[in-house]
């Protein structure tokens, strides 16, 4: 079947601002009392593209990812494919239910049972109420809250919170299912469990439009991605091509990550992400090769005294996963309250030990006893790793193409036994 | 899967302008959203604290008393017939504590989804809507009172009870209506808030809720007549207490619900796709 589920051609959507008054509403004495004024001098009202001039088409059962700095339109985009706000020119054609999750728990309130929330967030997401009679059981199943079904959700911990909202996301039959960052929420494990959902519902012939910041749950999950840059699809192509284009689309920039002063960075009042930096041999590299060791450092301070912070660092690749996670075992500071002030955390990685190709590195602190991520900041910095073919790493003389989320060197011995004896000590026996 | 191609049903987005239809059969679509939407709310509020029920039924009771000793004791006013003036002023409390508490509720109510509203997509006009039909618990509980006070009173029931049910309906269209136009303009102007509370106080007294319209002035006499609610709460009088009801008005107020009902729609349509960008 070559029926498309999306066609996007030539979206723009543009903002006023400026005009009568900065904000978005005006008063009505404004307005009654506007004839009466002396004519004033007009105000410039500044036009704001958010989207220039998107086109795309999907196919049923596509995985779409759409990737894109902040402010390059992704979320008008998807804004305005879930009809929330109406695209200023061009039009786009969705064949099919259409589904979006641009939040998770939409409408959830915190005075109804769980049981209620679920039909009361259903129902404003476009469930028909036999639908969700039919699947509560499993909503509540994939939610974990059974206990707790019949309790206000004001008294659900955040993660439970969090859980049956997505849970009753996650079990949307549309045909098009159009989500926003909303995995960025809940514990690792259920995470996974909501990515393996929503592989699932592309398998059904469903077609997804997926916008994250996580580059590795987009080339995990999408077999395709749109970058958008400026207000316009900078590249249409597969995922892994998509996702290492952008990394490498302002060189420089990827190895190394600041965050101005200020409470914009990563972090909490406990901690604070100033800046992630990749080096090799002192210099802010891009590049590393294979043979030269690579430190990671994260500054980060430490804003109140008294707590035990761990700085840790999550490595992946681009296929999304987990290379390693390594955590600051410097006896200096392990278990030990941190005092108030900055810290350079380094991550010491050894030559010879990563694999070729682009190395995302997430850098995180947190308590361990009991666990509380002070901040994650999952995509800080990418670099390269490559092998030279000099002959003297783990590729050897073999110049294709290597699987394997690591490649260390390591060292073999061979223990020979000429033909001869083989043979003779066959025949004594 | 061949099939379902075939059925899928095909949704444009492209940028409208100007006026634009009222796509009743999307609204038809929803109606299970408006449903769920009333119940949240009726729920949360009888469920919250016993004081949400007091409340409900405190308002018009205390607004009775205080009536009852201005209006009968001070000024007064008499009911005329030989209808009790304490009765006479809750059975017009019961549909204008509605229509009151419906408008206001109704006029605040896209702001106070803002974050419904540019989370998901839904016809726009649900949220009014269920704003003035969640208030049509409050007024069944109110309803009640009034026949536990005719009780009271031996003030016996007639046939005229069976037109209450269709005056409700079109005193909850005139309320819907009212909340259309005032909850469109109140994203746009923000003072409409400032407003509303205030013009509403004015409009109950020029309605004849506390006093029969027959102690008016002749002068005086058409600002109550050019008022629709007058012939609604007249005739909602009328259906509990069989106390006259003046029909010329009463088919003057279903003509204005029409027409406040249908430019409220078309106007609140016009407006709406700015709702998300604004609020």
């Amino acid at each position: 079947m070559s029926k498309r589920a999306i066609e996007v051609e030539h979206l723009a959507k543009r903002y006023v601002i400026g005009g009568v008054k900065e904000i978005g509403y005006k008063t009505l004495r404004d307005t009654l009392v506007a004839p009466f004024r002396a004519k004033r001098a007009p105000v410039a009202r500044e036009e704001i593209w958010a989207l220039h001039d998107v086109s795309f088409t999907a196919m049923p059962g596509e995985v779409i990812g759409i990737i894109g700095r902040n402010g390059a339109g992704k979320s008008t985009l998807l804004k305005i494919l879930s009809r929330i706000t109406e695209p200023s020119r061009g039009v786009a054609r969705l064949y099919g239910r259409v589904g979006s999750l641009l939040e998770v728990g939409t409408g959830f309130h915190p005075e109804l049972t769980g049981r209620e929330n679920i039909f009361l967030n259903g129902a404003i997401l476009g469930m028909p109420r036999a639908e969700i009679a039919r699947k509560l059981d499993e909503i509540v199943a994939f939610a974990e809250v059974e206990q707790f079904l019949d309790t206000p959700v004001k008294r659900y911990s955040s993660g439970m919170y969090v859980r049956l909202a997505f849970a009753v996301a996650a079990h949307l039959e549309t045909d098009i299912l159009v989500v926003d960052e909303v995995l960025a929420v809940g514990d690792a494990s259920f995470q996974r469990k909501c990515l393996n959902k929503m592989e699932d519902i592309g398998q059904h012939g469903r077609t997804i439009l997926f916008v994250s910041h996580n580059l590795a749950s987009i080339t995990r999950l999408c077999n395709r991605a749109l970058l958008i840059e400026a207000g316009r699809v900078a590249r249409d192509a597969d995922a892994h091509e998509v996702v290492r284009h952008y990394l490498h689309s302002d060189l420089g920039t990827t190895a190394a990550r600041e965050w101005l002063e200020g409470p914009g960075a990563p972090g909490n009042d406990i901690a604070r992400l100033r800046a992630v930096r990749v080096r090799s041999g002192g210099e802010i590299v891009q590049k590393v090769d294979i043979r030269r060791p690579v430190d990671v450092e994260m500054e980060w301070e430490a804003l109140r005294p008294g707590h035990v912070l761990v700085p840790n660092m999550h490595f992946h690749n681009e296929e999304g996963l987990v290379v390693f996670i390594s955590s600051d075992l410097d006896p200096k500071w392990r278990s030990r309250p941190r005092e108030v002030g900055r810290y350079v955390s380094t991550i010491h990685v050894p030559g010879n030990f990563l694999s070729e190709g682009t190395m995302i590195v997430g850098a995180a602190v947190s308590t361990m006893d009991p666990v509380h991520v002070h901040f994650y900041e999952r995509d800080a910095v990418a670099f390269e790793v490559v092998d030279v073919l000099a002959g003297d790493t783990a590729r050897g003389d073999y110049g294709g193409p290597i699987p394997g989320a690591v490649r260390p060197l390591l060292p073999w011995t061979n223990e020979f036994t000429p033909r001869e004896v083989q043979e003779g000590a066959g025949r004594v026996r | 899967m061949t099939e379902s191609v075939e059925e899928r049903p095909l949704i444009e987005i492209a940028p409208s302008s100007g006026w634009r239809a009222l796509d009743l059969a999307e609204l038809f679509q929803f109606r299970e959203l408006l449903g769920v939407l009333v119940w949240r709310d009726v729920k949360v509020r009888y469920r919250q604290t016993l004081l949400g029920v007091i409340w409900v039924v405190a308002q018009p009771l205390l607004t009775m008393l205080i009536f009852t000793v201005l209006f009968n004791r001070v000024a007064k006013i008499q009911a005329g017939g030989n209808v009790p003036y304490a009765l006479f002023v809750m059975a017009a409390l019961v549909p204008w504590t509605f229509f009151s508490t419906a408008v206001s509720a109704a006029s605040n109510s896209l702001i106070g989804s803002a974050h419904l509203i540019s989370k998901v997509y839904f016809p726009r006009m649900i949220v009014p809507a269920s704003s003035v039909a969640g208030g049509l618990v409050d007024m069944a509980v109110t309803l009640a009172i009034v026949l536990v006070m005719c009780a009271w009173y031996g003030t016996p029931l007639s046939p005229m009870l069976l037109l209450l049910p269709l005056v409700a309906v079109v005193t909850t269209f005139f309320a819907f209506g009212c909340g259309l136009w005032l909850s469109a303009l109140n994203v746009e102007y923000r003072d409409i808030r400032v407003v509303v509370p205030f013009l509403l106080q004015i409009w109950m007294y020029l309605t004849p809720v506390a006093y029969p319209a027959s102690v008016l002035p002749a002068k005086f006499r058409f600002l109550v007549d050019l008022n629709p609610m007058t012939g609604l709460i007249e005739a909602f009088r009328g259906s509990i207490l069989s106390t006259p009801v003046p029909w010329g008005a009463v088919a003057y107020s279903v003509a204005c619900t029409a027409v406040i009902v249908v430019t409220g729609a078309f106007y609140f349509r016009r407006v709406e796709r700015q709702f998300a960008d604004v609020l």
